[in-house]
């Protein structure tokens, strides 16, 4: 047992029982044009069109889309749609461990899809991981967070 | 350049641990420098703190001086934090060899802390998923297991790997971290019980993934012919090598190929003047079963394909081909990311000096080689140490 020093104020300190989370936490980019310079991924996507940036000067298509070619540090960057239709190049399954702002929807499939000669990785979602093999046709679709915000994912067709 | 030694150092048991973030640092600290004679803390000129996320799981940025304070070290050279993720640990140990052999220090400490327990776990698994690309890779809830087990799916479809063979490696490793007081698992596991353990990201289950860990160690560098004033067993860095190629998942340049490990050992090999044939110990970045097996494969130990085949073998064992992992290895041992590597090079300064318990010990080694990978498996860090 402690005893409580007499002269000593003792107070209660108040923290929040739930605090909004915070966009740094966020797997979501922010995607306007105040917060990044590749905004027109996002426009692009909200009209169902999966693009990434090809450098017009050496021809490399770049992924993810960005500023400056990475390759002859040219400025000069074109969108180029990567098309709706992908093919499962590897997937697997969140079963334990998922983070927070995700814990709600595991179980969930995650992938790797081929699709306009590049490879990228994505949420797969309508597929059970034992529905799904190697090789499977996979379909672009959109989701759009309560904010606005879209991301891509793919589908089983 | 200078040819560079370690002449001791020390760490913290690892696990999940009643202790805090600069608790480890301490335990650690205090351990490192008693292990060492006629040295004291204000020997030091130069601290280099291996440390992946202190930020998100201590909520402190700017570690160094913290440990450097802690530990009553006063740099006067170069005092830095290194990050590179799981390689965290080996960055700190290259920046300190780096800044001795240059002839900028004189004694440099390499330290690695990481606290990752934290009360709720999500929150840890989260800070985990800013590893990879957290925009294009993360977004899709791509951490370490789910990017693992693709690369365990693409192995398996690709050249036949089993699962029998990966789970295998589990129980070379923990056959060892059994005989190591530091390490968080030390308790032999059998194929069935990796087999019936939970499944984390398929094929990947518990077994086959190293643990969430709390732990850190420290080592200290000095140029090698100062060495004997401190230690009658010194251990040199002989070679050293670093490779990467690209960062998302999608710029890898195959999941079942590491190209970057055999640049990284390319170069570690070169700079030693070795081949993979005089390596007699190998600490490898074990963080998953199919890690290792891809790395007997890009180390040229077998053919492409055959690491499965390596295991079953029993080639990895000692007493095989190459002994591997005989510390335990991070499923057996724990991962605490900024000192994993500080932890392999100490745990090889012990198998030179003949200071572990026999069951892991390997006789007569003389060179070793120490490795880490980092993000997607898209940078690899090598060590060489000799005798």
């Amino acid at each position: 047992m402690t005893t409580k020093m007499s002269n000593v104020e003792f107070d209660k300190a108040k923290r929040p029982e739930t605090i909004k989370l915070p966009y740094m936490l966020d797997f979501y980019p922010l995607e306007d044009g105040k917060n990044t310079m590749i905004g027109q991924f996002f426009v692009n996507l909200k009209q169902g069109r999966l693009t990434t940036t090809r450098c017009k000067k050496c021809d490399k298509l770049l992924w993810p889309p960005r500023i400056v070619c990475s390759n002859c540090l040219s400025n000069e960057l074109e969108w180029v749609d990567l098309g709706t239709e992908g093919e499962l190049y590897a997937f697997t399954e969140m079963k334990l461990g998922a983070p927070l702002g995700f814990v709600q929807d595991a179980p969930f499939c995650i992938g790797i899809v081929k699709i306009g000669g590049l490879l990228i990785s994505t949420r797969i979602d309508n597929a059970k991981c034992d529905q799904l093999k190697i090789g499977d046709r996979l379909q672009l679709k959109i989701v759009e967070l309560e904010d606005g915000r879209v991301f891509y994912r793919f589908k089983k067709t | 350049m200078r040819k560079v030694a370690i002449i001791g150092g020390g760490a913290t048991r690892c696990g999940k641990r009643e202790a805090s973030w600069r608790d480890l640092a301490q335990e650690a600290g205090k351990a490192m420098f008693e292990n060492v004679h006629n040295l004291s803390q204000k020997d030091v000129d130069s601290l280099i703190v291996g440390a992946a996320q202190p930020e998100r799981f201590a909520f402190q940025a700017h570690v160094a001086p913290l440990v450097a304070e802690y530990l009553g070290i006063m740099p006067r050279k170069v005092l830095a934090r290194t990050e590179l993720m799981c390689a965290s640990g080996q960055a700190a140990i290259r920046y300190a060899y780096a800044c001795v052999a240059g002839g900028l220090s004189d004694v440099a400490v390499a330290f690695g802390v990481e606290k990752m327990f934290m009360p709720d776990m999500a929150e840890a698994q989260t800070n985990m998923t800013c590893v990879l690309d957290r925009e294009w890779d993360g977004v899709n809830a791509l951490s370490a297991p789910p990017f693992f087990a693709m690369t365990a799916q693409r192995h398996m479809y690709e050249y036949g790997t089993t699962k029998e063979q990966m789970a295998l490696v589990s129980v070379k490793n923990h056959r060892y971290s059994a005989l190591n007081p530091l390490a968080q698992f030390p308790k032999e596991v059998s194929v069935d019980d990796v087999l019936k353990s939970p499944m984390i990201a398929p094929p990947l289950q518990l077994l086959d993934c190293s643990g969430i860990t709390d732990g850190a160690a420290g080592v200290i560098l000095v140029p090698a012919d100062d060495a004997k004033k401190y230690t009658d067993t010194p251990m040199y860095v002989v070679g050293s090598g670093q490779a990467n190629i690209g960062n998302a998942v999608g710029n890898l340049a195959s999941l079942t190929e590491w190209v970057p490990l055999k640049l990284a050992a390319q170069e570690a090999f070169g700079s030693a003047h070795i081949t993979i044939d005089d390596v007699d110990l190998a600490e490898l970045h074990d963080c998953f079963t199919i890690s290792e097996i891809m790395e007997y494969e890009a180390l040229g130990w077998c053919e492409k394909g055959k690491g499965g085949k390596f295991i079953e073998e029993g080639q990895p064992y000692i007493g095989g081909k190459v002994a591997v992992n005989p510390r335990g290895g991070l499923l057996g041992c724990g991962h605490p990311l900024g000192a994993t590597a500080i932890l392999q090079a100490l745990d090889i300064l012990q198998q030179f000096r003949g200071e572990v318990p026999k069951g892991r010990r390997v006789d007569g080694a003389e060179i070793a080689l120490a490795h880490n990978l980092s993000g997607p498996a898209n940078v690899h860090s090598i060590m060489v140490y000799s005798r």
